[in-house]
Parts: structure tokens; C-alpha cells; sequence
């Protein structure tokens, strides 16, 4: 059994006419680099919220199915208990952050644990270090370019001491390089710290490269799901408005046997070829 | 118009090191003393006993700013304690003794409570709430409002640009027309308000809000010595401004 299994999830908000989620069964296993992506609208952030238990604690509407995260059913547990287990971090750092430095945003979370001081002071540092933003602790956080300030919520969300991280789009609002850095912390986080990650994101381009399976959703369904190479190489993800990586595109129509994901993979592959 | 200049900025004077819950016995202390005298002499020496410190404190330039943007207050309550006391006594030096001390009043306490808030940070302030047993839930909220308001200027003036390039003019028209006119900046900062309130919400949650009774802190505030001989300094000058008042009475 995965760390994070949903089963037969069907989620409709109280105020809109139909469901956001249909029928989801998804399974993800501990340790793994997992993707989300789909259209606008198609249910992403919908299910970042069942993933920790915002829905159905939070919010009213239709709940049918299960959704377990390390062992908890969301069902049965406060958002504040599974918060200890998945982490959710959101689109707009700016939200977030509302304390008067770094340091201070990071310890809210344990602060509401009500842990004791030392154990405070041990995970901001911590948390600190994971993304190397422990120069920055003095700082207030709306002084910071937005990546960094992403890196704070991170830090913020990593202090809680979850095994799962959840991001919904972290990246929307960023510039190439500072989405660059961010992507390449989470992917330096599952491989150093084991931590399952699991990402919306548009920028296919980065990250298709980078984890292990990726899920296409489209009004609320899962359409596609495996690894990123069957995925995004398979006919029915051109049906539907997600950026194709060029690279895959560009690949097809040169009707390569092989399936590469990055610009050197392919460059590999036509050097070989001539 | 800014009546105070709210505004902190992180200096390390040793007004701004003193601990908030000692600064405030000095401005409930002296609030007191400028409400209890109405003797225009007396009531200027306790405004000259602020001066130091703001002198002290290093903010003399922004305690300036924050008397000078009262200065519509102060004319105003001049005029119209002169003609509301002349109107009823008809004696002209009465009138205007008591007038100036009601002007010095006023900018007395404008002057200690400026010497306040230009000295404490709004972490300070927040944490003397929570040790003055204020629940958590309030102070927080306290904290957010002052947090978000550059954030709404922000969203207010992207709304306000976003309809003038739909051709809402907001110089014509006489001034119900202009307040008429603000109505499609309201409702849309008042419903992305909300819905900012709503991820934030989601976001407190995430961060396990609300899990323990007994929430812990990483910081907290702590009363030294240098507090104590402040909050002693405060009470003897408050003794020695009563004594004066007994003083007067024996004259």
C-alpha cells in the first residue's frame, strides 16, 4: 500500500452544480517524485486540498471515497493532526507569509504545536537548512523576491515535519530561474531527505525530467497516469490544453523509436543516429 | 492625511530595547496626568517631559512629523474650545487660558502616544498583548490587519488603474458623484479580500493552527532591570506632577 492512497474520491463544492473531482483512484508510494498536471480548472488545486484533509474538514460539499495519507483517513482526522504528516504549500507565497521576519514565519507552525523552545529552535534551523535560506532568517518576508519567498513557505511547511509535501503550482508566479531553483530543491529534498513529493505544475519543460510518474487530469478525472515518457508521448494528452514539451513534439515528428524528455537527451540520440 | 506616523522602523535606541509593557505604564501614567490637570503651565511641563524621549529614542524627526500632521486638530480644538467658552462665560482671559490648555492637552497625548508606537515593532506590541493575557486568536488578528493593509493598497490601486483604462474618470462630477464612483473599487477589494481571507485561512490551517490550547513561543518578552528603573522614573515623576497639583491648591 502507497503512502498516500485515495480511493474512489468524488468530491462536488456545496455551491456549484457539479462535481469537481469524479471517481479518483490514485495511489502514490512512499518516496516518489510525483506530478499532477492538467488543464485550468480540471480539479488540481481541488485535490491538493482533499490531500490534506482541507476537504472534507474545511470546506461543505459532497464527499464520497477515501483518501488515506500516511496511514490517516482524512475523514477521521483534523487538518491540524495530518498537517504533521502532509505538508500543503500554495500558489502565492504572498498569502502565506504574514509574520515579521523569516525566522518567526518558519516557527509558526511548531509554535501552534505548542512544542517546547528548544524543539522550535532545532526545526527552523532545520527547516532552514533544508532550503538554504538560513542567511535570510532576519529578514522580513515581504522584502523577498518572490522564489525566496516560496523557499520560506517551504521551510515554513518542511518545520511541521511531514513525510509527504504537497505544492500546488509553487512556480505560477515566478520567473524561469527562480521556478529552476525551486523545482530543483524539491527534487534535492526527495533524494536526500526520501520525502514523497507530489507537484502541480505547468512547466512540463523542467520537470517532466525529473519525477518518477506524472497523472494528466482533465474535468476532474484522472485521463493519464504512468511514467512521464509513456504519458506525455501518449495521443490523448494533445487532445486536451496542457504545454507539451517541445522536446516530445519535436521528437514525434522526427518519429524517434526512443523517447527523450530534455533538449541532451535528444541531442544524444541524433548524434548517435548520425 | 496621516494623523501618526505608525510606521516602525527597527532602530535599537533604549526607548525602542525597553520592554512594551513598561512603555505602556509610562502612557497610561502620563495619559492620566494630562487628563487630571488643566493648569496650561503644568500641562506644558508634562508635554516637555516627553521630549527626552523622544530625544532618547532617536525618532524626534517622526514624533515631529506626527504633531505637525495633527495640525488641523490642534487649530481646530483651539477655535472651537474659544468660541464654545466664550459663547458660555464671555470672559475673554479665561477663554483663552483655558483653550491653550486644552491645545496643550491635546498635543501632549498625541506626543506620548506617538513616543509609543514610533518606538515598539508590531511584534513587540503583539507579544505584550499575549502576556497581557489577550487570547492569542485577537492578537493574531490584530497582527494580520496591520500586515495586509499594504497589501490592499496594492490590490485597491491595480483595481483603481484596472477601471480608469475601463474609462471611470474619478476627477468630474461633484463630490457625490466622486463617493458614487468609488463603488466599483469597493466591491471588487472587498470580494478579493474575502477570498484572500479564505486562502489564508487555508493556510494557517495547514500550518496545524488551532492544534494545541497551550500554543508555545519562540521569542517572548522578558522585564530586566533597565525596565524597572524606567517604570520607577515614570511613578516618581507622576508623584512629583501630583504634588505640584497639591501645591497650587495651597497658593
Amino acid at each position: 500500500m502507497g503512502i498516500v492512497e485515495i480511493r474512489n474520491l468524488t468530491f462536488k463544492y456545496a455551491n456549484s452544480d457539479k462535481p469537481s473531482l469524479y471517481d479518483i483512484n490514485l495511489s502514490i508510494n512512499k518516496g516518489e517524485f510525483f506530478l499532477i498536471t492538467g488543464p485550468t480548472g480540471c480539479g488540481k488545486t481541488t485535490l491538493c486540498k482533499c490531500l490534506n484533509g482541507l476537504i472534507p474538514n474545511s470546506y461543505h460539499g459532497d464527499f464520497s471515497g477515501e483518501v488515506i495519507v500516511d496511514g490517516l483517513s482524512t475523514k477521521e482526522h483534523p487538518v491540524y493532526e495530518l498537517a504533521q504528516h502532509v505538508g500543503l504549500v500554495f500558489q502565492d507565497p504572498e498569502n502565506e507569509l504574514f509574520c515579521t521576519s523569516v525566522e518567526k514565519e518558519i516557527a509558526f507552525g511548531p509554535e501552534n504545536l505548542g512544542l517546547p523552545r528548544d524543539e522550535i529552535r532545532k526545526r527552523v534551523e532545520e527547516a532552514m537548512a533544508m532550503v538554504g535560506i538560513s542567511h535570510l532568517r532576519e529578514r522580513s518576508p515581504y522584502e523577498l523576491s518572490g522564489g525566496e519567498q516560496q523557499k520560506v513557505a517551504i521551510a515554513a511547511i518542511l518545520a511541521m515535519k511531514p513525510k509527504i509535501l504537497v505544492l500546488d503550482e509553487p512556480t505560477s508566479n515566478l520567473d524561469s530561474l527562480s521556478a529552476y531553483s525551486i523545482l530543483n530543491l524539491l527534487l534535492n529534498l526527495k533524494k536526500e531527505y526520501e520525502m514523497t513529493i507530489i507537484l502541480v505544475e505547468h512547466r512540463l519543460e523542467i520537470v517532466a525530467k525529473m519525477v518518477d510518474r506524472c497523472a494528466i487530469m482533465n474535468e476532474g478525472r484522472i485521463i493519464a497516469i504512468g511514467d512521464p515518457r509513456e504519458v506525455l508521448y501518449s495521443d490523448i494528452v494533445e487532445s486536451i490544453g496542457i504545454g507539451i514539451p517541445k522536446i516530445v513534439k519535436l521528437a514525434k515528428r522526427l518519429k524517434l523509436s526512443s523517447r527523450p524528455l530534455s533538449s541532451s537527451e535528444l541531442a544524444n540520440i541524433l548524434k548517435v543516429k548520425k | 492625511m496621516k494623523i501618526f506616523e505608525f510606521e516602525y522602523k527597527c532602530e535599537t535606541s533604549i526607548i525602542h530595547k525597553l520592554d512594551p509593557r513598561a512603555k505602556l505604564v509610562y502612557v497610561i501614567l502620563f495619559t492620566v496626568l494630562t487628563i487630571y490637570f488643566t493648569n496650561p503651565l503644568i500641562l506644558l511641563l508634562i508635554f516637555l517631559s516627553s521630549v527626552p524621549m523622544a530625544i532618547l529614542g532617536k525618532i524626534v524627526r517622526k514624533w515631529l512629523i506626527s504633531i505637525k500632521s495633527s495640525l488641523f486638530f490642534i487649530i481646530f480644538i483651539f477655535l472651537f474650545n474659544f468660541i464654545g467658552i466664550f459663547w458660555t462665560t464671555g470672559k475673554i482671559i479665561d477663554t483663552i487660558i483655558i483653550s491653550i490648555a486644552m491645545t496643550i492637552r491635546f498635543i501632549s497625548l498625541i506626543s506620548i502616544f506617538s513616543i509609543f508606537f514610533l518606538s515598539t515593532s508590531p511584534e513587540d506590541l503583539m507579544q505584550s498583548m499575549i502576556k497581557l493575557k489577550i487570547p492569542y486568536e485577537y492578537v493574531l488578528t490584530f497582527n494580520m490587519a496591520i500586515r495586509f493593509v499594504p497589501t490592499l493598497a496594492r490590490e485597491a490601486q491595480t483595481i483603481i488603474d484596472a477601471q480608469r483604462s475601463r474609462g471611470l474618470e474619478f476627477e468630474k462630477g461633484n463630490i457625490f458623484q466622486k463617493v458614487k464612483k468609488y463603488i466599483p473599487i469597493l466591491i471588487p477589494l472587498i470580494i478579493s479580500s474575502l477570498r484572500r481571507a479564505e486562502v489564508i485561512a487555508d493556510a494557517m490551517e495547514s500550518r496545524a493552527f488551532g492544534a494545541s490550547k497551550t500554543r508555545s513561543f519562540l521569542y517572548t518578552l522578558t522585564m530586566s532591570k533597565k525596565d524597572f528603573i524606567f517604570i520607577s522614573i515614570c511613578i516618581i515623576t507622576f508623584t512629583i506632577f501630583l504634588f505640584l497639583r497639591m501645591f497650587s491648591y495651597i497658593q
